[in-house]
């Protein structure tokens, strides 16, 4: 095993127990008081944590996860440029216990900071430096520029042909049933104007209807009027009794006979 | 009277059924009832139809005329169409195209639309039946100065129809001629239409090219 091997290996397993290092965390610890520093330990954790998310990226296979971890690395990206400012006026003022060297020093981590952000891959820098080589002011618009890529031209029109065939089909069988559509509604068409005709038709006959059976009703009650006056008077209460009577007589006889 | 009539159709004597429907009609219309003058005169006409049927057309006609007079149109139609059939099974085409014609004129004056514009398709398709292009292309034009026909779906059938036989083309035709809008005429007409084209089409070809060319002649003067 090579030397190189070695340290790799070491620096991973630092990585991985760094949370039992007594010693960093102690160094952590001190700078708590001191706010620059603090705000620049949370940078480099963000940092980190950014980065770590665009590998993951570079790893994904689904189109959808990726382009979601490129936009929040991107988020994350902006908000730390935010927070950049802060952290260069933090760096101006000057700490006890802490020497000119040091504030240099710190001026210069500042700096560095923005470019380090920058170049924490977002998945559009890739297309930036990529094989297009267009100078592409805006990173979402791409030209046809060169003909590199003439044989992927040509496999892509080969999908968009099975394509259109399938478009052709629907269209045609679109046009049958449209036809087929058309032709009842022209056979609805012409029973709806042929009833409509015939109920013109039948508009002045029903007229002459209403008027006769006006007529025939005001007769019939009349008529009614009449039979009921004629009936009053044949039904006086004299009368009445006597046909009471002769009733009960007949009923008499008729059971005297049966028995 | 109407009894008298049903009797002698029974007996199947046809000129006193004739007689005695105008008789029962005459009387009618003395009443001042014209509706029941023409029903007696299309009862008649319909038991005549078989049998004597230029005394059938002759009943119908008056009976149309009858309810003209009155104002009654409408119920004229139905009166209408069943002469136009006894005319085609004559096979007198011309008769029946003006039959038709005036079966328009009535529809008009009732604003039927609907049926005017069928009366006046039919009228073009018996033309075009009998084998008379020329006919067929004067009553079509005819009937475009009628604007409800204008606009109608009659119309474009008609138009298609006239266009088909124009470049001569059989299987245009007879498309022209299934169609749902032709289909929704009366039976006869519909029957007619099936048989169309009748005859040589291409002989229309002909015609509209020699006509063609005394105007180019002119033309070049």
């Amino acid at each position: 095993m090579s030397v190189i091997d070695i340290l790799f290996r070491v620096d991973s397993i630092c990585k991985k127990y760094e949370k039992y290092d007594v010693e960093k965390q102690g160094s952590q610890n001190a700078s708590s008081d001191d706010s620059f520093a603090r705000l620049y330990g949370w940078f480099e954790s963000q940092i980190e944590a950014v980065l770590h998310k665009s590998e993951m990226v570079a790893m994904e296979t689904n189109r959808a996860a990726m382009v979601a971890m490129n936009a929040e690395v991107r988020r994350t990206k902006a908000r730390l440029m935010d927070e950049v400012p802060k952290l260069q006026k933090l760096a101006q003022k000057r700490v006890k216990g802490l020497s000119m060297e040091e504030l240099e020093v710190r001026k210069d981590l500042v700096l560095a900071l923005p470019e380090r952000i920058q170049a924490i891959p977002d998945g559009t820098a890739a297309k930036q430096a990529g094989v297009w080589e267009a100078s592409t002011s805006h990173k979402n618009i791409k030209f046809d520029t060169d003909g590199q890529f003439d044989d992927d031209f040509f496999q892509k029109s080969e999908e968009s042909n099975q394509f259109r065939q399938e478009y052709e089909m629907r269209k045609i069988k679109q046009d049958q049933g449209l036809d087929i559509i058309s032709e009842g509604l022209d056979t609805l068409k012409n029973l709806a104007a042929d009833m409509n005709e015939e109920l013109d038709r039948q508009v002045p006959l029903i007229d002459e209807i209403d008027t006769k059976v006006d007529r025939a009703t005001t007769e019939l009650k009349n008529t009614n009027v009449r039979l009921k006056e004629s009936i009053f008077k044949i039904r006086s209460s004299r009368n009445f009794c006597l046909d009471i009577i002769l009733l009960c007589i007949i009923l008499g006889i008729a059971s005297y006979l049966y028995e | 009277m109407e009894s008298a009539a049903v009797l002698a159709k029974e007996v199947r004597n046809w000129k006193e059924l004739s007689e005695f429907s105008r008789h029962a009609s005459e009387l009618y219309t003395e009443c001042g009832r014209s509706q029941p003058a023409s029903d007696a005169l299309a009862k008649g006409a319909r038991a005549l139809e078989d049998f004597a049927p230029e005394e059938a057309i002759q009943l119908y006609t008056d009976a149309c005329d009858a309810l003209e007079e009155d104002g009654k149109e409408q119920m004229a139609f139905d009166l209408y169409r069943a002469a136009t059939s006894v005319y085609i099974k004559l096979e007198k085409y011309a008769d029946a195209a003006t039959f038709l014609l005036r079966l328009a004129l009535a529809a008009d004056k009732c604003n039927a639309t609907h049926s005017q514009c069928k009366a006046y398709l039919s009228a073009i398709i018996v033309h075009l039946y009998a084998h008379d292009f020329q006919q067929a292309e004067k009553c079509y034009n005819d009937c475009c100065q009628v604007e409800a026909f204008l606009n109608s779906d009659q119309n474009r059938a008609a138009s298609r129809l006239l266009s088909a036989y124009t470049e001569g083309d059989v299987e245009e035709i007879k498309r022209a001629a299934q169609s749902s809008i032709v289909s929704n005429l009366d039976h006869v007409i519909v029957k007619l239409a099936r048989k169309l084209p009748t005859g040589d089409v291409s002989a229309f070809k002909m015609d509209t090219k020699d006509q063609e060319e005394p105007l180019d002649e002119d033309d070049l003067t």
